[in-house]
């Protein structure tokens, strides 16, 4: 029986999921968006009331910005069993933000488009404990 | 600064290092008996003190370190003077010495006291605590694997498809910036490095190697402000600040920075980014009426080689990618370019202790407008320069200084 898949950290992204997607949140006076989610505009010439920011799914397809590769172990908390390099990288959404993510190959190149995905970190007896990533558009 | 003209009178550096056997505290007291022996004073001539906040404290020191500057005058022994604790990561040098200016440019004090002193965890940064809620710290560590160098890297890697930045001149600033360190007294990495010794170290993350990321060491600095009309009671070489700012990041920067997930890029902050470090050095030349022209030195955060090209890009006011060739024709050799740059070394022979380098650098830039430095003295008789740190989370902080005698 395979083990449930578990975010690390709850709120990130929707899950569970086939088609996972980053949580942000938008100001509806504005536009301005934020991730994660921000109880407040922060565009500091918008209003600061709470009602007027709403939470959103931001687009699973964005643009390679820039990548680097992990390639010497760190310490905890940083979790993943066992340890291999690994690329991550920042990517530009349609919505205006440049989020950062893991991604799930180094043959990768600047501009690329993306689609988002998840993969293991590590895993328990009883979890599989996950996070957001990234692979190319094929 | 305004309303008094503020004078460097007294330096103190703790060799920078592993000191497992001293704390922060008694680090801090061998940085502050430096800097009175320097200015000729004693302990109880401070009328007030800014001290750098340790930030590391679930690793080493606990609560007392981050309020450091307390533990430090209890062992100096307490004399009843104001006493603060400011954190602004790797700027937070240079805010502590503005606290100290600011109290000495106001009026209300005479004599004031900047001190930091840092253990810096070992190998990579890492969260301080296990919120995964509200700590994005440990979101952008533990979940997306960013390391310091690792964000590095991936600005490295944007450098280089934008601006053509190669290999070798990635390698070159360890090599020039090593023939500094290896004169220093203070530095820990006495030793100079060869092109092919850079470019055969071990990748760390790519597309940056071992020699071209700093270290991380324990070290303490201290300088004593006066106003300048009472500076020669304490010293014959004062060095006067010109300009002193800390900056923080403008909305809509396209940079993310260390500790932060996301950005949200807008044409009118440019799209180069970096906002808080710009934001610091254009207040700093404006408060001293300088430009780029007038800089003869400059100790910037080498933290890796990408730092130290997008530094030089933004000291100098050059279009991004403009330092690779000021780079390749030795515009910043040390000690004898025309703006030496890191002539102490840099953070790559001293490695980073977090809190106290900032203080470290504006000291680095007076000793050598002090000169007489041997055989790490530059060449080119300078009288004025600048020293700039670059923080964690969008902290930074300029100091432009200049020869007062």
């Amino acid at each position: 029986m395979s083990k449930n898949k578990v975010p690390l950290a709850e709120g990130f992204f929707t899950w569970p999921s086939d088609q996972p997607k980053l949580i942000g949140s938008k100001c509806k006076v504005c536009g301005t968006p934020a991730f994660p989610k921000s109880p407040y505009c922060t565009n500091p010439d918008c209003e600061k009331k709470t009602e007027n920011v709403e939470v959103i799914e931001l687009s699973n397809k964005a643009t390679l910005y820039t990548y680097a590769v992990q390639a010497y172990p760190m310490p905890e908390p940083f979790k993943m069993q066992p340890f291999e390099p690994f690329p991550l990288g920042m990517l530009d959404f349609p919505e205006g933000l440049r989020i950062l993510g893991m991604l799930t190959t180094d043959q990768v190149e600047i501009g690329m488009q993306m689609e988002m995905t998840t993969r293991k970190l590590y895993e328990d007896d009883q979890n599989e404990y996950i996070t957001w990533a990234w692979k190319p558009v094929k | 600064m305004k309303n008094r003209e503020i004078a460097i009178v007294g330096l103190g550096v703790h060799p920078y290092g592993k000191w497992p056997d001293k704390s922060m505290a008694e680090l801090g007291c061998y940085a502050i008996s430096q800097a009175l022996e320097d200015a000729h004073m004693k302990w109880r001539d401070i009328e007030t003190m800014a001290c750098g906040a340790y930030m590391w404290i679930a690793d080493q020191g606990g609560v007392p370190s981050l309020l450091l500057g307390t533990s430090i005058s209890t062992m100096m022994g307490g004399t009843g003077i104001p006493c603060c604790n400011i954190v602004n990561a790797c700027a937070t040098g240079q805010s502590i010495l503005r606290e100290a200016c600011l109290a000495v440019a106001s009026g209300e004090h005479d004599i004031a006291l900047a001190v930091g002193s840092d253990k810096s965890a070992g190998g990579f940064f890492r969260p301080q605590g296990n919120d995964k809620r509200y700590d994005n710290d440990w979101i952008r560590y533990a979940m997306v694997g960013e390391t310091n160098p690792g964000y590095w890297a991936m600005e490295m890697r944007r450098r280089i498809h934008d601006c053509g930045t190669t290999e070798e001149d990635m390698a070159m600033v360890k090599v020039i910036t090593s023939r500094g360190g290896v004169h220093n007294p203070n530095a820990r990495y006495r030793k100079e490095y060869t092109l092919q010794e850079v470019l055969e170290s071990p990748m760390v993350c790519d597309p940056l190697r071992l020699y071209e990321i700093c270290a991380t060491s324990d070290s303490a600095s201290a300088i004593i402000v006066v106003p300048m009309d009472q500076a020669e009671k304490y010293t014959d070489k004062p060095i006067l600040i010109e300009g002193l700012a800390v900056g923080s990041p403008s909305f809509g920067d396209p940079c993310i920075p260390l500790t932060y997930l996301s950005s949200y890029p807008q044409a009118d902050v440019g799209t180069l980014g970096w906002s808080e470090s710009r934001n610091a050095l254009a207040a700093a030349y404006k408060q001293s009426g300088r430009t780029p022209d007038d800089i003869n030195v400059v100790e910037l955060p080498d933290n890796s080689s990408w730092h130290y090209l997008t530094y030089m890009d933004m000291i100098l006011q050059l279009p991004y990618g403009g330092s690779d060739q000021l780079l390749r024709d030795g515009y910043f050799n040390v000690p004898d370019g025309k703006v030496p740059v890191c002539p102490s070394g840099g953070f790559g022979a001293f490695g980073e202790a977090t809190v106290a380098q900032g203080l470290w650098q504006c000291i680095e830039v007076a000793y050598q407008l002090r000169g007489d430095l041997g055989p790490r003295q530059i060449t080119n008789n300078p009288k004025v320069g600048l020293a700039q740190s670059y923080g964690y989370a969008g902290n930074n902080g300029v100091c432009i200084m200049s020869k007062a005698f």
